[in-house]
């Protein structure tokens, strides 16, 4: 195995470990695990513009998906992905726990603007199984300026996924209401 | 040190999608280059196919092939049709227009006994092309590994690993070893090492081959050969060709696709995989063209090897014969 983190590393084995033998007819759980390709997809932000009380902000997110079940994936094959996933196992129907940090523009320090989110989101399949367009409805709470706030959000992915728009709105904790994010993800 | 390799192939295809999104910008950039190509296709339609067949069936024909154009092809063995790498759709993956719309509209396929798909890229597996003929199709083939790119769909749908078979109702399906690759995102390269495959189709007496996408690989043909010796029609990729060095190891050229035809022993040749997307740097027409000179280095005439146009039917083997 390739360069892994140490948690990452165990779910990758587990997931080597669980790959069943070739057998005529039979699935083959592939043994998706942590590659250094990988992580650098996850290294690529999402810009993004936030506009609250005052004025518009600019940012960027990146996102970690610690858990994932999909209900598109070959109903012979485990719906279960941890951090990695495969761009059809979530676009074709699926929820996942997503972390994400953030940082906005914002304030007079490098901390003021750090946001840390974590939440759950759903995607469903629009055309061609969730390649060609897929919907996403989620809720998250999020840690900014040292006080929690509740969002809620929905987004339209294309490309199989890798690119996307997410609308989030914070009924609740200003300085921030809406946030539009360019989603780049890949994998 | 496989596993370094592996990562190696991953950074590489991810350099590769680098260049898609960078097409048009990265100056000596093969990959730009081709995406620039296909970037321009985006906004053109496909070019229509004249006198489209409405009706496949051949009732002079025990054995008959339709080029539906790229590596989509209906096969004809008797009463039996099977569709191979279903592509209907108007793009690949939405990054690729195809040139001229399918050789048959996919409401006049007949109900389909079997549809094989080769491997995982965009332009084999389009789920998008599935969900057109799912009420058709009655069992999806997919090389071992497969089937996590094939959502749930209302048919059957299997893994064939390689040299094993499936078998029904006479029809009898056999996956054949090629040389090509497995993955369809390109990070996923790491795992997807086994997703491939050739098929070999047997009824009633006849037996046809179906290469998918393969570069050249004598001794994997000649196994095949060996197993099957008595193949009346081989489906067999002739491009992309250019760039030789980035292809060679992927695809064959149409000078290798004769020479695999050679190899297999088979008494026909139909050509696919060529003139239907952007492919390569190759210019439309220029694989059809290699494919008449390496017939001619070789004296094989049209009774051997049958170029059809997108739309075009063989019979191959006509119903008297057998």
């Amino acid at each position: 195995m390739p360069r892994t983190w140490p948690l990452a590393a165990a779910l990758a084995s587990f997931a080597v470990a669980s790959a069943t033998p070739a057998r005529a007819g039979e699935p083959t759980e592939p043994a998706v695990h942590v590659t250094l390709p990988w992580v650098v997809t996850q290294l690529v932000p999402s810009p993004e513009l936030a506009y609250g009380r005052d004025v518009a902000r600019s940012g960027a997110r990146w996102q970690l998906t610690p858990l994932l079940y999909s209900w598109g994936i070959h109903r012979g094959l485990s719906p279960w992905r941890f951090f990695v996933a495969e761009p059809f196992v979530r676009q074709s129907g699926s929820v996942e726990l997503f972390f994400t940090p953030e940082y906005l523009v914002y304030g007079s320090s490098l901390a003021d603007g750090a946001m840390l989110r974590a939440g759950t989101r759903a995607y469903f399949p629009l055309a061609a199984q969730g390649e060609y367009l897929s919907a996403s409805v989620g809720t998250s709470a999020f840690l900014f300026e040292g006080r929690w706030g509740a969002a809620y959000e929905v987004g339209a992915y294309a490309l199989f996924g890798i690119v996307g728009v997410q609308l989030t709105y914070t009924p609740s904790a200003p300085p921030i209401a809406w946030m539009a994010t360019l989603r780049l993800r890949y994998f | 040190m496989a596993s370094r390799r592996s990562s190696l192939r991953s950074l590489a295809c991810l350099a590769r999608l680098a260049c898609l999104a960078l097409a048009g910008t990265a100056s000596g950039c093969a990959i730009g280059g081709m995406a620039g190509r296909n970037a321009a296709t985006l906004f053109s339609s496909p070019a229509p196919v004249p006198d489209r067949i409405t009706r496949p069936q051949r009732d002079d024909a025990r054995l008959a092939v339709l080029w539906v154009g790229h590596a989509t092809a209906l096969v004809q063995l008797d009463d039996k049709f099977v569709l191979t790498d279903p592509l209907l759709t108007d793009t690949v993956g939405q990054l690729t227009h195809r040139l001229q719309e399918p050789g048959i509209d996919p409401a006049n396929l007949p109900p389909l006994d079997a549809v094989i798909v080769s491997h995982m890229h965009f332009d084999h597996l389009s789920p998008g092309s599935l969900e057109m003929i799912e009420a058709k199709v009655r069992r999806l083939f997919v090389p071992q590994g497969g089937l996590v790119y094939v959502p749930n769909f209302a048919f059957d749908a299997r893994e064939l690993p390689t040299w094993t078979s499936f078998e029904e109702g006479g029809l009898r399906i056999t996956a054949v070893p090629v040389k090509h690759v497995g993955y369809r995102y390109g990070v996923d390269a790491a795992w997807m090492t086994r997703s491939f495959t050739g098929y070999v189709l047997e009824y009633h007496g006849l037996v046809v081959y179906f290469g998918g996408d393969t570069a050249y690989d004598g001794a994997r043909f000649r196994a095949t050969a060996a197993r099957f010796p008595h193949i009346d029609l081989a489906l067999l990729p002739i491009a992309p060709i250019h760039p030789r060095e980035m292809m060679e190891s992927l695809h064959e050229d149409p000078g290798e696709a004769v020479q695999a035809f050679l190899d297999l022993g088979a008494r026909t040749m139909v050509p696919i995989h060529f003139d239907t997307l952007i492919n390569g740097f190759d210019q439309p027409g220029e694989a059809r063209a290699a494919l008449e000179r390496a017939m001619k280095e070789r004296g094989l005439g049209e009774d051997r090897v049958k170029i059809l146009p997108i739309g075009g039917q063989a019979v191959v083997v006509p119903r008297q014969s057998r």
